[in-house]
């Protein structure tokens, strides 16, 4: 099996539908790759990625999280990097935003949108967050 | 029940249960089971459908309270297909008639006990063919013994061992129980 996601926005929610849905089929021996491109950056950012925001008037969420025991989203995103979870961050959002590629977490691609789509043209799973 | 996994998943939501599951099957040797303890009530859903995808085989759930244990078997690519290196072979057709004949006979179940737990034809005698050297002494060599396991494969293996031990009427059942559409026991 093979997955292609897009993660276009940056919002903790975001961040926990592409990890779930990314370490789930890396852990069902798919391969998978996330093309992370505008919002979606925050995603993968050092700093940012460990500190979301919760959607407008979800604040209260946060207990949800703790309450379900639900792990962090640097976790999930260094267990997708362990598992083979291929990442792109795209080149065209990171000048748009003037961002370098250390100030992603380790073992990222930068890439265009070419380098995408030639990864998802085969996928069996393509899903956009 | 004894596995020789455990792995302790409990109080994890998904996809924890099923991340920790890949890793710790890694590590497992083909056939080996293991036990997934969880209390994400979509476990149970995502250990079976992560099976069937990844292959491995998923023997069935027991609700202990919150907690679910779920039992899977590594899979191993060979023994899908039934080896009948031992000549004396029989099929499900003709053990079950013989059973209905109201027969004495034996019937052997070598599959792992967790396997054997979740569903063995009434009155088959499990020893796993990994104790097979060590225990094959609690049958008797004066009987007819019927060796089934999953596929056909294992029971194979085990009939060659008991006829080198000795034993002189002994049949390999042959698809064996993923076939079996007869009456089925269970004892967890």
């Amino acid at each position: 099996m093979k997955v292609a996601i897009i993660a276009a926005n940056g919002s903790m929610f975001d961040a926990y539908k592409v990890f779930n849905i990314a370490t789930a089929a890396a852990a069902t021996d798919a391969e998978v790759g996330i093309f992370f491109t505008f919002e979606g950056l925050n995603l993968i950012h050092k700093e940012g990625h460990k500190n979301l925001p919760l959607p407008p008037g979800g604040e209260h969420y946060q207990e949800g999280f703790k309450k379900a025991n639900v792990p962090p989203v640097d976790e999930l995103v260094n267990m997708a990097s362990e598992m083979g979870v291929k990442m792109i961050a795209c080149q065209m959002t990171m000048d748009v935003m003037s961002l370098e590629k250390e100030q992603f977490v380790e073992g990222i691609d930068v890439g265009g949108a070419v380098t995408f789509l030639t990864f998802a043209k085969d996928a069996d799973v393509t899903l956009t967050f | 029940m004894n596995v020789n996994k455990m792995l302790d998943a409990k109080g994890l939501s998904c996809p924890m249960p099923i991340v920790k599951t890949k890793k710790e099957m890694t590590a497992l040797e083909p056939g080996q089971v293991m036990e997934v303890q969880a209390t994400d009530k979509g476990s149970t859903a995502d250990i079976k459908a992560w099976a069937k995808s990844t292959g491995n085989h998923y023997l069935g759930t027991v609700e202990d309270g919150d907690t679910l244990k779920h039992y899977l078997r590594k899979a191993t690519a060979e023994e899908e297909k039934a080896e009948t290196k031992h000549p004396h072979v029989t099929n499900l057709g003709d053990l079950q008639e013989r059973m209905e004949g109201n027969e004495n006979i034996t019937i052997l179940d070598v599959r792992e006990p967790a396997e054997f737990a979740f569903g063995h034809i009434p009155g088959a005698v499990n020893i796993p063919l990994g104790e097979l050297e060590d225990r094959f002494e609690e049958l008797d060599k004066n009987e007819e013994v019927h060796i089934i396991c999953r596929t056909g494969n294992r029971s194979d293996l085990a009939a060659q061992k008991l006829t080198e031990k000795g034993y002189a009427n002994v049949k390999n059942v042959v698809p064996g129980m993923k076939e079996w559409k007869g009456k089925l026991n269970q004892n967890h």
